[in-house]
């Protein structure tokens, strides 16, 4: 048999037919469909149009993350609708207010390897990081999603992505994302799957491998996905408090066959890497910090699917702690997910930041879409943890935008200019001072299959 | 069939951020038109105006970005007829032909001027420039979307709705109904 990628692999697992002859699209059955209060709004009215009922509502992972909570009318009365919809539709409530759908569903014993996962949202892709397939899509193939439980799509090639080296205690998955993009450029694995191969001594701890996963879209990645080892097997088992896999998905940890053909490879040394920020407009400047020129910041933002982890955080109180944020500049802080938001609370991390001038918001993707909490005005420069620097995307489209690890938009925060971020720590600080993060577990594996 | 009409021309890496920003989310359709090329460079005013038949030409990697459909129904609402690209993101692509918007790739298309009449012979594949005396090959449509298209939209073809009327015919969904 011909050797498969582990993409290749994950979707004809579940193939089923071509949809019209001589195609390479196929309909592909779904396991979990993830949604939240704002894409899925776009699709009621035509979805009740169809006068049918969803296909299965214990697979819809359906998340209330945008308008939470409201900050205008209109909002709420989007929120209100979906609410509806998914009461109208039998379709669990528990994830709502609970954080961004996206760490929500790595949180949850629902999301497992070997798993079709489509949502209705780009950043979709990151729970690839668990060995799934997992990929964004816009409310129409959504609607369709619901009402038959397929979506149409080929099967990708794949670019293979070698991590090897030994990560330093100062570089993170953004850094290495933006590595990533920097070497193939925003439109460089359009129509291709990334797979992810960590090499590294020590592992990439699994909070990074999320960051890495949840950026491959931004090079136009149909999705990307972790080749499943120790330390996705560590992350699982500290998640579920050891419950194993659900009911289906016993045997269904997938690698990629010896052999499998690659459209390219990259090797990527994280031991030679330097702290890197994707200078504002586009991921198409992404430079070292220590070369990009230091503007002073207006704002700091550390949050969102890519950058609002416990590990994100922690890293932004390595920098903080028995520190003040440079005055003027505003940090604001959004948790992931309530789990998060709650260990912070639990460990210190909290205290650490508020007394360094943090301003703390509930879990949401706030800033990050321009949505709520943390815009940006004309002029304005923000440095933020987030996976888009695009023009407007925060606010004012004369607004600038970096993109960074929290490690150095936390340095930018204490200094008040865009800055290496190993400039402003001695080596305990590099070294972390949070021994034990006691909830959303992130281990490094002692050594990687 | 051939589409033709008057260019609008954008460039490289257009994402959908700045093609339609998300303030402008929203259940009504005025909101969602009047947020088109609104963080576009040098593209508000032509965003707001009438865009009736106009083709979108742009670079490669056309509407990278966010997967919000509000993005690809705002060319809808703004009445463009179709899209030609050096290559297209990939969810976008498949929302605007979701739609019942055509939007092909042009792999060799060089940089035209603004406002340049042209032509989409989507039967032969071609775009066509008559005043550059150009005539491009366009990358084959997968069957798939060649059926999408035929029948005005995904939700069409799969039986689960009536197909949209096209451009500047769209009905305008005002808010609550």
């Amino acid at each position: 048999m011909t050797p498969r990628t582990l993409t290749e692999k994950l979707l004809r697992r579940n193939v089923a037919a071509p949809i019209v002859a001589g195609s390479d699209m196929f309909r592909i059955p779904v396991d979990l469909v993830l949604g939240h209060d704002a894409t899925i709004a776009l699709l009621i009215e035509r979805f009740k149009r169809a006068g049918r009922r969803i296909w299965d509502p214990a697979r819809c992972f359906f998340a209330a993350d945008h308008f939470t909570p409201p900050s205008t009318p209109e909002r709420a009365d989007i929120l209100r609708r979906y609410l509806t919809f998914m009461k109208e539709q039998a379709v669990p409530a528990d994830l709502a207010f609970r954080g961004i759908s996206h760490q929500l569903l790595v949180e949850d014993r629902r999301c497992q390897p070997g798993m079709v996962i489509c949502g209705a949202d780009s950043h979709t892709v990151m729970a690839g990081a668990l060995g799934s397939f997992a990929c964004g899509m816009g409310s129409t193939d959504i609607l369709a999603l619901l009402l038959t439980g397929e979506v149409v799509l080929s099967v990708p090639e794949s670019i293979r992505i070698d991590f090897v080296g030994t990560l330093p205690d100062w570089l993170f998955g953004k850094d290495l994302a933006l590595e990533i993009i920097r070497q193939l450029g925003e439109g460089g694995a359009v129509d291709r799957a990334l797979e992810y191969h960590d090499l590294t001594t020590g592992g990439i701890p699994m909070e990074s491998r999320l960051a890495i996963a949840n950026m491959s879209v931004e090079a136009g990645a149909t999705n990307g996905v972790f080749v499943p080892d120790a330390t996705l097997r560590r992350y699982l088992e500290q998640r579920d408090g050891g419950a194993g896999p659900l009911p289906g998905f016993e045997g269904s940890w997938v690698i990629p066959d010896d052999g499998a053909p690659y459209v390219r490879r990259l090797r990527i040394d994280v031991g030679a890497l330097r702290p890197l920020v994707a200078l504002p407009g586009d991921l198409s400047r992404i430079v070292a910090a220590e070369d990009a020129e230091p503007r002073a910041v207006d704002q700091v933002f550390i949050g969102s699917c890519a950058g609002g982890r416990l590990e994100d955080l922690e890293a932004a109180a390595r920098v903080l702690r028995g520190r003040r944020v440079a005055p003027g500049v505003r940090l604001v802080v959004t948790p992931a997910s309530q789990a998060v938001f709650q260990a912070c609370l639990r460990n210190g991390i909290f205290d650490v930041l508020s007394e360094a001038g943090a301003m703390i918001t509930n879990s949401s993707c706030g800033a990050c879409g321009g949505i709520d909490k943390g815009l940006i005005g004309a002029g304005e420069v923000c440095v933020s943890t987030s996976n888009r620097n695009f023009r407007g995307r925060m606010g004012s489209p004369d607004g600038l935008i970096y993109l960074a690890s929290s490690l150095t938009a936390a340095a930018a925060a204490l200094t008040g200019t865009i800055c290496d971020p190993r400039r402003v720590l001695d080596e305990a600080q590099l070294a972390g001072f949070f021994p034990t993060p006691t909830a959303a577990p992130a281990p490094r594996a002692e050594k990687v299959a | 069939m051939k589409i033709q009409g008057k260019a609008l021309i954008m460039g490289d890496n257009v994402n959908t951020d700045v093609l339609h920003p998300s303030r402008f989310f929203s259940l009504d359709d005025r909101t969602v038109r009047s947020g088109f090329l609104q963080a576009a460079a040098g593209y508000e005013q032509v965003g707001g105006s009438d865009l009736s038949g106009r083709v979108v030409v742009a670079g490669d990697n056309f509407g990278c970005g966010s997967s919000r459909e509000t993005g690809a129904r705002a060319f809808l609402l703004a009445g463009v007829r179709a899209v030609v690209a050096r290559s297209l993101a990939r969810i976008f692509s498949r929302n605007v032909r979701n739609l019942g918007l055509a939007a092909v790739e042009c792999p060799a298309l060089p940089t035209l001027p603004q406002d340049v009449e042209v032509v989409l012979d989507l039967t032969r594949g071609r775009l066509i420039v008559p005043t550059l005396s150009l005539d491009l090959a366009l990358t084959p449509l997968d069957p798939f979307w060649v059926a999408v298209h035929q029948a005005g939209g995904l939700l069409p073809l799969l039986g689960l709705d009536e197909p949209a009327p096209r451009g500047a015919s769209l009905p305008i969904y005002q808010g609550t109904p």
